[in-house]
């Protein structure tokens, strides 16, 4: 029984009569707790992370450090090679707006994880930063390549279940935005 | 409060973004406690300046919210946001400046600010409803 707290053990609709399966996630309170615990906590983790990415110079100098000195692994401990190669040509040589970017998006994807709102698109945002850093840095001394294969599966997880649902702005917001005729809030409900 | 007005408070549809807007509040209210916390657990970075404004825009959002003032759920949300600026600022120029923060402060007000704004944004035509049922 979907939405309610009540749901079956099992669940005998017509389709699966015979087939006794598993009820759906969601309908558990411990669950949806549990869900929240989770991207709250990765939008904790993106927010720390933030910390160390200071303007005006992002680290570079001599010597260079911070994300500087991480987004420089992508050439020096070369993961993927159009990749270095990009980092090398461009992201380098422009490294204040590259810096300033990623301190925005990460910003934003730590607060927006942290408070549910828009939370499957900021899931999608956090894959594709997990992406970048770990063709940055995956080669780097010290690395634990899990570290990113983890950070990969858990936004997924917070993609797939609509996280921001549980204890989160979307929950509260998102019945709302379902009503607007309007293309924006639209883009919000699938974004949630 | 009289057990009507409880009542009433508990059936109001507006009540999830009220409680929304107080548990933001109680967020920036939490964060205060960061002035103590340096180093390895340390998420975000709290001066002086910055807990004054994490709990006096705190305390307005969780005012805002238990009295359901969508005017002031926005006030203290562009009071996060105007911080989150000034914080942001302040960083580009080299330094965590009066205000104390970090990066990760300014990412906490981000969110908080937009939180606010987002619920408090909401339109609430409960009073048009009302006189819809009024005397004639």
């Amino acid at each position: 029984m979907a939405g309610t707290d009540y749901a079956a053990n099992t669940d005998y609709s017509a389709d699966s009569y015979f087939v006794p399966r598993a009820a759906p996630l969601v309908p558990s309170r411990l669950s949806r707790a549990l869900l929240a615990v989770v991207r709250i906590g990765v939008g904790l983790l993106w927010l720390q992370n933030v910390g160390w990415k200071t303007p005006p110079d992002f680290g570079r100098g001599d010597p260079p450090g911070g994300l500087y000195l991480s987004a420089s692994y992508a050439v020096s401990h070369q993961v993927f090679y159009p990749y270095a190669w990009l980092m090398d040509r461009f992201v380098l040589p422009n490294f204040t707006l590259f810096g300033w970017m990623v301190l925005v998006v990460e910003a934003a994807l730590g607060a927006f994880l942290l408070i549910g709102l828009a939370t499957r698109f900021w899931a999608v945002v956090g894959i594709a930063g997990t992406v970048a850093i770990a063709l940055s840095v995956l080669n780097a001394p010290n690395e634990w390549y899990w570290s990113y294969v983890l950070m990969l599966l858990v936004h997924l997880a917070l993609f797939a279940t609509a996280a921001g649902r549980y204890a989160g702005l979307d929950g509260v917001l998102r019945p709302r935005w379902q009503e607007s005729p309007s293309w924006l809030v639209g883009w919000l409900v699938r974004a949630s | 409060m009289s057990s009507n007005r409880r009542l009433a408070r508990r059936l109001d549809p507006y009540r999830p973004l009220d409680r929304a807007a107080v548990a933001l509040g109680a967020v920036s209210i939490l964060s205060a406690a960061f002035i103590f916390v340096h180093g390895t657990f340390q998420i975000v970075q709290i001066g002086a300046i910055s807990l004054v404004v994490a709990l006096v825009l705190g305390l307005l959002a969780m005012a805002a919210g238990w009295l359901a003032e969508a005017t002031l759920i926005v006030a203290a949300g562009v009071g996060f946001l105007l911080a989150a600026g000034v914080q942001i600022l302040l960083l580009a120029g080299g330094s965590a400046g009066f205000l104390g923060g970090n990066p990760s402060t300014f990412s906490l007000w981000l969110g908080l600010g937009i939180g606010l704004i987002a619920i408090g944004l909401v339109p609430r035509p409960e009073l048009a409803a009302q006189d819809t049922f009024g005397p004639d």
